[in-house]
């Protein structure tokens, strides 16, 4: 594991090293989160899912220690709402207790918003918001079942951004999904189309992609998400969605590939080009 | 012995205890102060009881000053050292008053007695001091109680007092990664004063550990409990809001239950602001070329063995200029660093460590 010298490990769960428990069992409110009553199989990846997490190389430099404030807990919006801490995580991962790291990434990690209050206002400097990010990061490329079902409504999202490079389309604006926009809404919505028309800069005159990447670009962003790992991470929690996305990249590298070929030869007659390549 | 003569930087405990003890001894003292009188910072921000004993601040510093304007020493006030030039086997100093006029002063030995100043909390924005009416910090406070006006905007006592610990130390969003080592004493100390003034107020302190250490736990946390009823709570606010009617709504959380913030009215906030090294003691370790340490405060020769040496020969500290310190640790160093410069200037003695010259590992914050 790659480690920066000085940097102490964390200690083995605190728990098991209590010599009464061999004695007592564990006491029922640790009984219902203890490994031991995962099945075999699960218990399995909860230990390699937090061994991965500890051995990421942001680890370490992001966590630092704990006064055990609450300043983080106390100005989180999330912890507002939900049953869910910052505090809590960095006090789980300080002790190195794998079955509390478990259930939290099954249960509460995803309600954090990423505002980063929590990592601007602690008095450690500890980088919560980006841990938060490395069980999310990790809960995603082990394809937990938490993830998939977070990540399920956000399939759209997921496909935009990963072929056009951008989430929000001009016609997600529609009054159902903008309640709180009220009437502007509403008067948005009818008029988007005109309202795209008049923007003087070509790539942006449609309403169903934010902007237009040249097909280069679309190109080279989606070779960038295969290589540095986004779509591997994918395929694990939406497989349906990995193979279309694949397809169209297959699909588009080639359509480029023609056209520089056409090119390299002199074969390229521009008038026979579409004014969007989406049309192609 | 013959006309030895020390220069002493500062009128607080720790300047006005070795400014006597070397008059005691019979060497001439040249006392130079910022300010228009002596006392040093519990005179300037009129500290009501002291901690641990409860007891007036005029008690204990009244003597050291009365000590000390009747031992016929040489007193430059609204003055500072603006230079200084070694020479023979001592200094020639310049001393600068208020109106611009410089005075040469021919001396063996020095002792920065400088001292601190307090943490200015408006750094920590989120806590919105100065902005937001009734947020208080306890240097604030202590004149208000010796003063006897312990009131809101509104004229009236409080009612509900919340004073939360640790600002501006134990922080490393503010750089102070230290303890400041007197505030908790000073938080739980106000605490009883002000119960003592509203027996009916609810006055809660905000805590990540209690750090009325030694004797001071039972005669403080302990007491400010059995006696007062003085409520506890673990956590440490994270933001103030203003609340209707000039109150102060706090978000912190009960560490001891999981997961909630805790949103509260107060009608009165308090600040445990700590210590920090202050420009004034900034312009002396400037002027006679002193090192700091990884906090900010000026660094002793060796901070086990030689506490009040400095890394310049000739040049002693006492008090609050090398860390946090209590009053009575002020007095106890003045005491030690006029024994070092009597020994210093009668006989030569200079002890030697190489300590501060190690390579030390500094903590990265
Ligand atoms: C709110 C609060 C309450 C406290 N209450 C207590 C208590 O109840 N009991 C207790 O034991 N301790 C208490 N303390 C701690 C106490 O204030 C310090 O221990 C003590 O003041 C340190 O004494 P000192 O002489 O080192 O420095 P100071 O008291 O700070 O004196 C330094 C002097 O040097 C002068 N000076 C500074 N710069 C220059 C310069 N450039 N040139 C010339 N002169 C200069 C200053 O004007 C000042 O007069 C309290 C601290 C705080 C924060
Ligand atoms: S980044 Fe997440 S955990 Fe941190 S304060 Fe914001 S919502 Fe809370
Ligand atoms: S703010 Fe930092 S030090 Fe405080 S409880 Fe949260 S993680 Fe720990
Ligand atoms: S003395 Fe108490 S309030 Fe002051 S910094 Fe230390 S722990 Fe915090």
């Amino acid at each position: 594991m790659a480690q920066a010298k000085g940097i102490l490990q964390l200690p083995d769960d605190p728990r098991f090293l209590d010599m009464a428990y061999d004695v007592q069992g564990p006491v029922p409110e640790e009984e219902r989160n203890l490994l031991s009553n995962l099945n075999p199989q699960d218990r399995e990846i909860a230990i390699k899912f937090w061994e991965s997490v500890k051995s990421d190389f942001r680890f370490n430099e992001y966590l630092r220690g704990c006064l055990n404030c609450g300043v983080c807990t106390s100005g989180c919006p999330a912890a507002k709402f939900y049953d869910f801490g910052p505090r809590e995580m960095i006090q789980y991962m300080m002790r190195d207790e794998v079955d509390k790291i478990w259930e939290f990434t099954n249960k509460k990690v995803w309600a954090c918003v990423q505002c980063y209050t929590c990592s601007m206002r602690c008095p450690f400097n500890n980088e919560i918001a980006g841990l938060i990010m490395v069980l999310r990061e990790y809960a995603v490329k082990f394809a937990l079942p938490s993830a998939k079902e977070i990540l399920a409504p956000y399939r759209r999202v997921l496909y935009t951004v990963l072929t056009m490079g951008n989430q929000v389309t001009p016609d997600m604006i529609q009054p159902d999904s903008f309640p709180d926009w009220g009437p502007q809404a509403v008067e948005e919505s009818k008029n988007m189309d005109v309202y795209r028309k008049a923007i003087p800069v070509d790539l942006m005159q449609r309403t169903d992609i934010g902007w237009h990447p040249s097909l280069q670009t679309a190109v080279e962003m989606m070779t960038i998400m295969i290589e540095s790992g986004v779509m591997d991470s994918l395929k694990g929690v939406d497989k349906d969605l990995y193979d279309m996305i694949m397809d169209i990249y297959e699909e588009r590298k080639s359509q480029l590939e023609e056209i520089k070929q056409k090119w390299e030869k002199g074969e390229l007659d521009e008038s026979e080009l579409p004014d969007s390549w989406l049309d192609l | 012995m013959a006309g030895e003569k020390v220069l002493v930087i500062g009128s607080g405990p720790a300047g006005l205890s070795a400014t006597k003890e070397l008059r005691n001894m019979g060497v001439d003292v040249v006392l130079v102060e910022r300010e228009s009188y002596l006392g040093g910072t519990p005179k300037k921000l009129k500290y009501s009881l002291l901690f641990p004993e409860l007891r007036p601040a005029s008690e204990v510093l009244d003597p050291l000053i009365k000590g000390v304007e009747n031992s016929g020493v040489k007193t430059y006030m609204e003055s500072i050292v603006e230079g200084i030039k070694e020479e023979d086997k001592g200094f020639t100093v310049s001393i600068k008053d208020k109106s611009g006029k410089i005075v040469n002063e021919k001396v063996n030995a020095v002792i920065a007695a400088s001292g601190f100043e307090h943490f200015d909390s408006r750094r920590k924005y989120e806590y919105g001091y100065g902005i937001i009416p009734n947020i208080y910090q306890i240097s604030d406070i202590e004149r208000m109680l010796s003063e006897n006006k312990l009131v809101t905007t509104k004229g009236t006592p409080p009612k509900r007092v919340a004073i939360l610990l640790c600002v501006g130390s134990r922080d490393a969003t503010v750089g102070n990664t230290y303890c400041s080592r007197v505030c908790c004493a000073v938080s739980t100390k106000q605490a009883m004063e002000i119960k003592e003034r509203v027996p009916d107020a609810v006055v809660h302190i905000y805590y990540m550990d209690i750090r009325t250490y030694g004797l001071m736990e039972d005669k403080l946390y302990w007491k400010s409990q059995l006696e007062y009823r003085v409520g506890y709570i673990r956590g440490r606010i994270s933001e103030f809001m203003r609340g209707p009617n000039d109150t102060v709504i706090i978000k912190g959380e009960d560490t001891m239950n999981l997961n909630r913030a805790l949103v509260v009215p107060y009608d009165m906030v308090i600040l445990a602001n700590g210590m920090e090294l202050g420009l004034g003691s900034k312009q002396v370790a400037k002027t006679l070329g002193l090192e700091l340490e990884e906090h900010g405060f000026v660094k002793p020769l060796d901070p086990d063995r030689l506490p009040v040496q400095s890394t310049r020969k000739g040049i002693f500290l006492a008090g609050a200029i090398t860390g946090p310190k209590t009053i009575s640790d002020s007095i106890t160093e003045g005491y030690a660093a006029a024994m070092k410069a009597y020994e210093y200037v009668t006989r030569g003695i200079w002890d030697e460590s190489d300590f501060a010259k190690k390579r030390i590992e500094v903590t990265h914050h």
